[in-house]
C-alpha cells in the first residue's frame, strides 16, 4: 500500500469537510476549556452512522461470546483499521485531544469490557461505551507507579465474602473527570501474605456516583486541554462480583495483567497515527508560510535553513506514513504487529512528531510561539505522545527486550 | 417515484486549472469530483424520494474517461444508481450537444422529476437544463429554492429578484435547484463502502442511438472565439471618517442603487 484507495480517500475527505465545519471552529472553546470535547465526538458518531455500526458489532460480538466462539481475531480483507485511522489522523491536523478522549472512551475502556466482560457485562456496560451514549475511562496509572503500573500497583481490592472493597487512588486518567463507566484495575488482597508486587491484578467496572468513589476536576496541563485529564479515588468502594470483569478471579486469557498488555498494540498503532496528523498538518502550514513570509525581499523558503527544516519534515511524514501503511496492510491481511514492532512504530512517530512541531514552531518565528498561528498548540499536544501509551524509555526496553531474548 | 439527477463530475476547484490552448475548453485530464452545485440537487431529490414509498434517485453524468469519482460520492450519499455517458466523440460538446446526450440517457430511466442544478461551476452556461427539458418535452422550472411533489404535480418556490413566485406545474418535469437551498448531507462511512458496488450503467453515443456528427466538437454550435484576462479590479475608495462615515457611506449605496 502506498497510497489510500478511492474509498479511504472518500471517507478522508468526508472526515475533513466535518473537521472543518465542527472542529475548526471550535478548537479556541475546546482547547480552554469552554467546550467538553464529547458533544463533538457524538456529532460525529451520528454524522457518519458510526454509532449505528458500533450496534452492529456489539451484536456480532456479544452473539460471539453468547456462542462460546473465539473473538474475532483479524482476517484477510479486514478493512476496520484504515476506517479508524483515517478520522485519527484527520482530527488530529488540529485537535489531538479529541482523538485521545474518543480513544479511551471506545477503545480502550468499551474494548476492555468487550474483550473480558461476561454478555451481561458487555450489555450493561459495553453497548453504550461503543456507541458514545456513556463516556469511559480506563484506570491503571497510580501516583506511585506509571511506567511500573502493574507491579507497583498499591490499589487493592479486599476480598470480603463474595464482594471486594476496593481503596486506592489512580492519576492522569483521560476523562477520569467526566467517565460514566470506569475501567480500573487492582491487586487483589486475599488475605495472603503474597508480596505485592506479585498478587492477581483484577479488573473492575466502577461508576460515577458510587458510595466511595470519587472523580477530581481536569488537571491543568502543557497540552492536550482538549482531552479532560484526571484523579480517581477509592474509599471502600464496596462491589459485588458482577463488577469483577468476566466474574471470575481465574479468567482464562490470563486475568488483569494480561488485559492490560492486550491493549498496547492498537493503542501504540492509534498514537502513531495521531502523529501522522500532527506531522502533515505542520508541514502544510509550514510550507505556506515558508511561501508568504517575506525577508531581504524573498520568501524565507528560500533560504537554506528553512529548506532543511521543509525537508526533515517530509522526510518524517513520509516515514511516518509508511508504518502507518504497513500497519494497515498487515491489518488487510490479517495479521498484526507484535509488541516489539508497534513499540518500535510508537517510539519513531512520537519523536517525529514533537520534532517537527517544535521546529514548525522555530520556522514560524514569533508567530510560531503565537496561539493565532497553531503550530504552538500541535508542538504542545505532540509532546504527550512521547508520555502516554508507554513513555518513550519503555518503548525501547520492549523493543530491546524483543532483540535481545530472540 | 423515479427522481433522476443531472450531476457535473468537473476538476477540482482547489486545484490549480488550465485551459486548452486551441480549443479554449477546460483541461479536463485528472480526476474529476462532484461538482459542488450538484450536491444540492442531489440532496433535494433523496429527501423527497425520501416521502414517496417506493422511490428511486438515479443520477445520469456525461464525462470522459468513463469517470466515476463524482458518482461515486453522490452513490455514497444515497442514490440508487447511476448512467455515465463517455465517448471520445464527445469531447468540445457546447451546451446544446451535451444536452442532446443527457436527455437521451434521462428518457432511459423514465423519470418523474428530473432535478439539476442551475448553473455548473466550471462552465457557468446555465442553459443546460432548459435545453434538457425541451429535448424531453417536459416542463421546466429554474431556479427553485423549494421543491414539493404533491401528487401529480410539483410545487415549486422560484427565486426571483424581488422574492419568490409560487409554480406548480405538472409531472414529469425539469426543475433546477439554487445552491444552498438544502444542506447536503454527509455520507456516511457505510454509504461510502456501499457506494462502490452501485450500479453504473456506462453508455456510448452508439448505445444511445445519437449521430456522432450531432455531437463533440463536429456538432457545436457554439464555440470560445476567445479568452482575455479578468480586467484588474481598480481600488476602492477610501472612506476616512470625519463624523459623516455613516452619511458617506450610505450615499455611495444610494449612489450605486444597493439601498
Ligand atoms: C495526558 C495524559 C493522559 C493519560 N491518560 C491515562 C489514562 O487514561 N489511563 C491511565 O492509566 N494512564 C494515563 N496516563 C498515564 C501515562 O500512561 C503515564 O504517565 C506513563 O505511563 C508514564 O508514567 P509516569 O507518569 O508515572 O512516569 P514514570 O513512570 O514515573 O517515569 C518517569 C521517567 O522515568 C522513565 N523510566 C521509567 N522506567 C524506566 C526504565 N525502566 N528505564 C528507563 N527509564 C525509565 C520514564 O520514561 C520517564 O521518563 C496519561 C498520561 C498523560 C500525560
Amino acid at each position: 500500500m502506498f497510497q489510500w484507495t478511492d474509498e479511504q480517500q472518500a471517507i478522508r475527505d468526508a472526515v475533513r469537510r466535518f473537521v472543518a465545519e465542527e472542529i475548526e471552529p471550535h478548537v479556541e472553546e475546546l482547547e480552554h476549556g469552554d467546550m467538553a470535547p464529547y458533544d463533538v465526538m457524538r456529532k460525529m458518531y451520528a454524522t457518519f452512522g458510526l454509532d449505528q455500526a458500533a450496534r452492529a458489532g456489539f451484536r456480532q460480538m456479544l452473539d460471539r461470546k453468547q456462542s462460546g466462539d473465539a473473538p474475532r481475531s483479524r482476517r484477510p480483507g479486514d478493512s476496520r483499521a484504515a476506517m479508524t485511522l483515517i478520522p485519527i489522523i484527520e482530527i488530529c491536523h488540529h485537535c489531538p485531544g479529541i482523538v485521545t478522549a474518543l480513544g479511551v472512551s471506545t477503545g480502550l475502556a468499551g474494548g476492555t469490557i468487550m474483550k473480558r466482560g461476561t454478555p451481561a457485562q458487555m450489555e450493561r456496560w459495553g453497548l453504550d461505551l461503543l456507541t458514545l451514549d456513556k463516556i469511559g475511562a480506563w484506570a491503571i496509572t497510580e501516583p506511585d507507579s506509571g511506567s511500573d503500573a502493574l507491579g507497583g500497583m498499591k490499589t487493592s481490592a479486599r476480598r470480603d465474602g463474595d464482594e471486594y472493597v476496593i481503596n486506592g487512588n489512580k492519576t492522569f486518567i483521560t476523562n477520569g473527570p467526566y467517565a460514566d463507566t470506569v475501567v480500573l484495575y487492582a491487586k487483589l488482597d486475599d488475605g495472603s501474605d503474597t508480596p505485592v508486587r506479585d498478587r492477581r491484578v483484577l479488573t473492575f467496572v466502577l461508576e460515577r456516583g458510587m458510595e466511595g468513589f470519587e472523580q477530581s476536576k481536569p488537571f491543568r496541563k502543557m497540552g492536550l486541554h482538549s482531552s479532560p485529564t484526571g484523579e480517581l479515588f477509592c474509599t471502600d468502594v464496596r462491589v459485588g462480583r458482577d463488577r469483577l470483569l468476566g466474574e471470575t478471579e481465574d479468567e482464562p486469557g490470563g486475568g488483569g495483567r494480561q488485559s492490560a498488555k492486550d491493549n498496547f498494540v492498537t493503542e501504540r498503532a492509534g498514537v502513531a497515527a495521531m502523529a501522522l496528523g500532527v506531522i502533515e498538518q505542520c508541514l502544510k502550514l509550514s510550507v505556506a508560510y515558508a511561501r508568504d513570509r517575506l525577508l531581504w525581499g524573498k520568501p524565507i523558503g528560500d533560504f537554506q535553513l528553512i529548506q532543511l527544516k521543509l525537508a526533515r519534515m517530509e522526510v518524517a511524514r513520509l516515514n511516518v506514513e509508511n508504518l502507518v501503511f504497513r500497519h494497515i496492510e498487515m491489518s488487510e491481511a490479517g495479521q498484526s504487529l507484535t509488541l516489539a514492532e508497534a513499540s518500535a512504530m510508537k517510539l519513531y512517530s512520537a519523536q517525529a512528531a514533537t520534532e517537527v512541531a517544535m521546529d514548525a514552531v522555530q520556522l514560524f518565528g514569533g508567530n510560531g510561539y503565537m496561539s493565532e498561528f497553531r503550530v504552538e498548540q500541535l508542538a504542545r499536544d505532540a509532546k504527550v505522545f512521547q508520555i502516554y501509551a508507554g513513555t518513550d524509555e519503555i518503548q525501547v526496553t520492549h523493543i530491546a527486550r524483543d532483540l535481545l531474548g530472540r | 417515484m423515479n427522481v433522476v439527477v443531472c450531476v457535473k463530475q468537473i476538476p477540482d476547484p482547489a486545484a490549480p486549472s488550465s485551459l486548452d490552448p486551441t480549443t479554449h475548453n477546460l483541461v479536463r485530464t485528472g480526476k474529476l469530483i462532484l461538482d459542488d452545485s450538484d450536491s444540492y440537487g442531489v440532496e433535494m431529490a433523496l429527501q423527497l424520494a425520501g416521502q414517496v414509498e417506493g422511490s428511486e434517485v438515479t443520477l445520469v453524468s456525461m464525462a470522459p474517461g468513463g469517470e466515476v469519482s463524482g458518482l461515486r460520492t453522490a452513490l455514497a450519499m444515497g442514490a440508487a444508481k447511476a448512467i455515465l455517458v463517455s465517448d471520445d466523440a464527445l469531447a468540445g460538446s457546447d451546451a446544446l450537444g451535451t444536452a442532446k446526450v443527457l436527455a437521451a440517457a434521462i428518457r432511459r430511466a423514465q423519470p418523474d422529476l428530473v432535478l439539476a442544478a442551475t448553473e455548473s461551476t466550471d462552465g457557468y452556461t446555465g442553459t443546460l437544463p432548459v435545453q434538457v427539458a425541451e429535448l424531453l418535452g417536459m416542463p421546466s422550472v429554474t431556479f427553485a429554492k423549494s421543491v414539493a411533489v404533491e401528487g401529480s404535480k410539483v410545487v415549486v418556490e422560484r427565486q426571483t429578484e424581488a422574492g419568490y413566485d409560487e409554480v406548480e406545474c405538472p409531472l414529469p418535469a425539469v426543475v433546477t435547484v439554487t445552491a444552498g437551498v438544502v444542506e447536503p448531507r454527509y455520507p456516511s462511512f457505510k454509504g461510502i463502502m456501499a457506494a462502490k458496488s452501485k450500479p453504473v450503467d456506462t453508455l456510448t453515443i452508439s448505445d444511445l442511438g445519437i449521430d456522432p456528427s450531432e455531437v463533440g466538437a463536429t456538432g457545436a454550435r457554439q464555440g470560445i472565439v476567445q479568452v482575455a484576462e479578468a480586467e484588474a479590479r481598480s481600488a476602492g475608495e477610501k472612506v476616512v471618517d470625519e463624523g459623516d462615515g455613516a452619511q458617506r457611506i450610505v450615499a455611495f449605496l444610494e449612489q450605486i442603487k444597493v439601498i
